[in-house]
């Protein structure tokens, strides 16, 4: 597969796996997951070798639909709001 | 009084509703309002949309604020990469409730040209 097919697939596995990632109800996974697909993507980013980001994004396939699936059934059982989710408190928390 | 200060609002109404849609139903109320339903895709001001466009990208931590100008390039002149790229578009997307296509994606390059792109979705708000 040319770099340029590889390009778009993976910007639109990024895309896709940041606005999953960005469904989760509950506040630690929500972050973990934003958090780890920016990390991961952005680790991998300079990878030339055709194999390994073949596999990167065989990864990132299965990833997507573990969140997918985990986001969805987070939003079903979507508990209450943490104290650090209240803007009112992240203006006191950025302050310290 | 009261009809004289609700008249002026009242041609505001008309004038927005016959810009917005000439096929618009103005309903008649009583009191002598007329009432018209008028949507966001009367268009949004295109000074407002580069502010908060200019703002997102302010949002961004890589960003150098100083460097954050229409004209720039996001990845030339304020150091984005392909990713950063697309998370700049998903934050527009959010901002104006619209989702762009990948092909339309890849063609925002800069603030500008995002500007220019939102302008011409009418689903913007």
């Amino acid at each position: 597969m040319s770099v340029v097919a590889h390009r778009s697939q993976v910007l639109t596995l990024y895309k896709d796996l940041l606005h999953h990632s960005s469904k989760f109800a509950a506040y630690n996974f929500r972050d973990y997951a934003v958090r780890r697909t920016r990390d991961a993507f952005h680790a991998a980013k300079n990878e030339t070798d055709p194999v390994k980001i073949e596999a990167l994004i065989r990864n990132a396939e299965r990833q997507l639909e573990v969140v997918k699936r985990q986001s969805l059934i987070s939003q079903l059982y979507g508990g209450e709001k943490l104290v650090v989710e209240n803007p009112k408190n992240q203006k006191i928390l950025r302050r310290h | 009084m009261f009809r004289a200060l609700v008249r002026p609002a009242s041609t505001i109404y008309r004038q927005a509703a016959i810009k917005a849609s000439p096929a618009a139903t103005v309903a008649r109320m009583p009191l002598g309002l007329t009432f018209a339903r008028t949507y966001a895709s009367a268009g949004l001001a295109r000074s407002d949309v580069e502010k908060r466009v200019l703002d997102i990208l302010a949002g961004f931590n890589k960003v150098d604020s100083n460097k954050i100008s229409l004209s720039a390039n996001f990845s030339k002149d304020l150091g984005l990469d392909s990713l950063d790229t697309v998370e700049v578009v998903m934050a527009i997307e959010e901002e104006f409730s619209i989702e762009i296509p990948d092909k339309d994606a890849d063609e925002i390059k800069s603030a500008a040209q995002a500007v220019d792109y939102i302008s011409k979705r009418d689903d913007a708000h």
